[in-house]
């Protein structure tokens, strides 16, 4: 932090008439690395609490305490997850795989679908091994979890596993990889939601398949395809109105997993 | 490889690293490289120069550091072995021309690194910090010389790959990022004294060595701002990156015994220097 605050300065009064944008680049690098502290002191899922904690974070902001209020009457809960650009895939994964806990039949589902999986990803080009690496961590994840008959026992190992840094990154690399899958399946669809003269093969490499790169709507339609799973985004932010406008993915879905989002972050929410 | 019970094998990330250490245990033509005894964080690497490049012949040696993160954090590349295209003993990180290192997909790995590293040599190195912009004819002799040059943990490194030549297939994933791929040197804050400008003169002249050998940690405190210049006049040049890296804590050498080894491999590398 020091060394690089410190270059920052000398680097400014000496190349001064140079191009600024390669400070803006290690302002940005700087601003990534105090984040990255801060978010590192967040656990990656965090324990359930009461919908109402999150007015304590607003209290003198009336446009999010209305719409917190808006938030109360839907939820109960919030678990809240790092923000480190891996929460969407982190958080719609832990939700996903909490509700089939209590789904035995629709948990034998899902499992099949995840043992199917990793022929796409090899087929679509992906490194055979690399992928093999991430496809039998996931699979081991969820033998862990079917093994266990009590469904709170499987819970609480889900949200041990998912506080192991190790495994819970191999679970976000598996979705992304899953997503990154699902985008360039369905290429035709996906093309006119990407911006700029990019590929969706492209978009994948740079967007969907890097560890810590945000999420947008195209990562959750994909995602929600790859999983076959419907998801609710309630959007707050500081925007007019006095509610939290919501989303259905894939639209018309009766949605399973509940997603908190508040400008570049998700939370999960319960009902 | 290193004896498994001295690392954590429920890890997915030593896990990884020793399914690495399987799928690369047999040299193919273009690389070989392997774990040291001791250190599964810590590979050693033969390259071949590409065949019809200044490189061609030649047998490029280095080290692999593996982030404590791997593979959700990409590998840094040190070489070793005078080439006139890389300065030894500098980190290289692999990268994504025009956007940030986490564009490192954790679905690659040591053999996607190894093989950008080779697609990369004949790459012009545009005087940005990290390489080296020696003529063919001097690379070339590099080349040749590389054939006896002997690394003091691995020994003699040009039968470390198997003669034949042929070209390393490719999946359809590395094939495109290799297309897009750019090297990122890395000043280390340990291994200051690995001088980006003094790395020409010492080849040629041994006297400037010895005396970097006598005090390897001295050099001064604006080296990071003359990467940081070069790094700025790279700025107009399409493509390639090669910008120096901002600072280093996050990536796995943290502990002092880990520095102390550098320290010995560093004075190793320069007797090296001399003695070559």
């Amino acid at each position: 932090m020091g060394d690089q605050a410190e270059g920052l300065t000398n680097n400014s009064s000496e190349t001064n008439i140079e191009s600024s944008g390669n400070q803006d680049e290690l302002i940005m690098a700087q601003q990534r690395q105090i984040e990255k502290e801060i978010s590192e002191t967040i656990p990656l899922v965090g324990e359930l609490e009461a919908i109402t904690t999150l007015s304590s974070e607003y209290s003198t902001d009336e446009v999010y305490l209305s719409k917190i209020k808006d938030l109360v009457s839907k939820y109960s809960h919030i678990r809240r997850t790092r923000p480190d650009g891996n929460c969407f895939f982190r958080a719609f994964s832990y939700a996903t795989l909490e509700r089939l806990l209590g789904d035995k039949e629709e948990f034998i589902k899902f499992y099949k679908l995840a043992e199917n999986s990793k022929s796409i990803l090899v087929e679509l080009g992906f490194q055979q091994f690399t992928v093999e690496d991430f496809y039998d961590t996931y699979m081991e994840v969820l033998k862990r979890l079917a093994d266990i008959d009590n469904v709170e026992a499987a819970k609480k190992e889900l949200h041990t596993i998912f506080n192991e840094q190790g495994y819970s990154d191999y679970m976000v690399v598996y979705l992304r990889l899953l997503t990154s899958a699902q985008l360039q399946k369905e290429q035709d669809f996906y093309s006119c939601f990407i911006e700029g003269n990019r590929t969706v093969a492209d978009f994948c490499h740079q967007e969907v398949e890097p560890m810590y790169k945000d999420s947008d709507h195209i990562h959750i339609m994909a995602a929600c395809s790859a999983l076959n799973t419907g998801v609710r985004v309630s959007y707050m932010d500081r925007g007019t109105g006095t509610t939290v406008t919501q989303h259905d993915l894939p639209e018309g879905c009766i949605p399973t997993v509940h997603l908190l989002y508040r400008p570049t972050h998700y939370d999960i929410l319960y009902v | 490889m290193p004896p498994e019970t001295q690392y954590n094998l429920k890890s997915p990330g030593v896990k990884r690293l020793m399914r690495e250490a399987i799928e690369l245990a047999n040299p193919t033509e273009e690389y070989y490289a392997a774990p040291l005894e001791d250190n599964l964080f810590e590979w050693h690497f033969t390259v071949r120069g590409p065949p019809e490049t200044e490189f061609e012949g030649g047998y490029y040696h280095g080290r692999i550091l593996l982030p404590v993160q791997y593979p959700m954090q990409p590998p840094n590349i040190i070489l070793l072995t005078p080439n006139g295209r890389f300065e030894v003993n500098k980190k290289i990180c692999l990268s994504i021309s025009g956007y940030h290192p986490e564009t490192w997909q954790p679905s690659w790995s040591i053999r996607t690194a190894l093989l950008a590293l080779i697609a990369f040599m004949p790459s012009k190195g545009a005087g940005t910090i990290g390489s080296l912009d020696y003529t063919p004819e001097e690379r070339q002799i590099l080349a040749r010389k590389s054939i006896s040059w002997e690394c003091p943990t691995c020994g003699n490194v040009a039968d470390k790959l198997l003669k034949a030549k042929a070209s390393p297939t490719l999946t359809v994933e590395e094939s495109s990022m290799l297309e897009t791929i750019a090297l990122k040197a890395e000043e280390d804050v340990n291994r200051k004294e690995a001088k980006s400008t003094e790395e020409p003169e010492g080849l040629r002249d041994n006297a400037n060595k010895v005396e970097m050998q006598a005090t390897p940690f001295t050099l001064p405190q604006n080296d990071a701002n003359n990467g940081q210049n070069s790094s700025l006049r790279q700025r107009n040049i399409p493509n390639i990156t090669l910008v120096q890296q901002d600072i280093t804590n996050d990536i796995l050498e943290t502990s002092n015994e880990r520095n102390k080894r550098d320290i010995f491999w560093i004075v190793v590398i320069y007797s090296e220097f001399v003695a070559f």
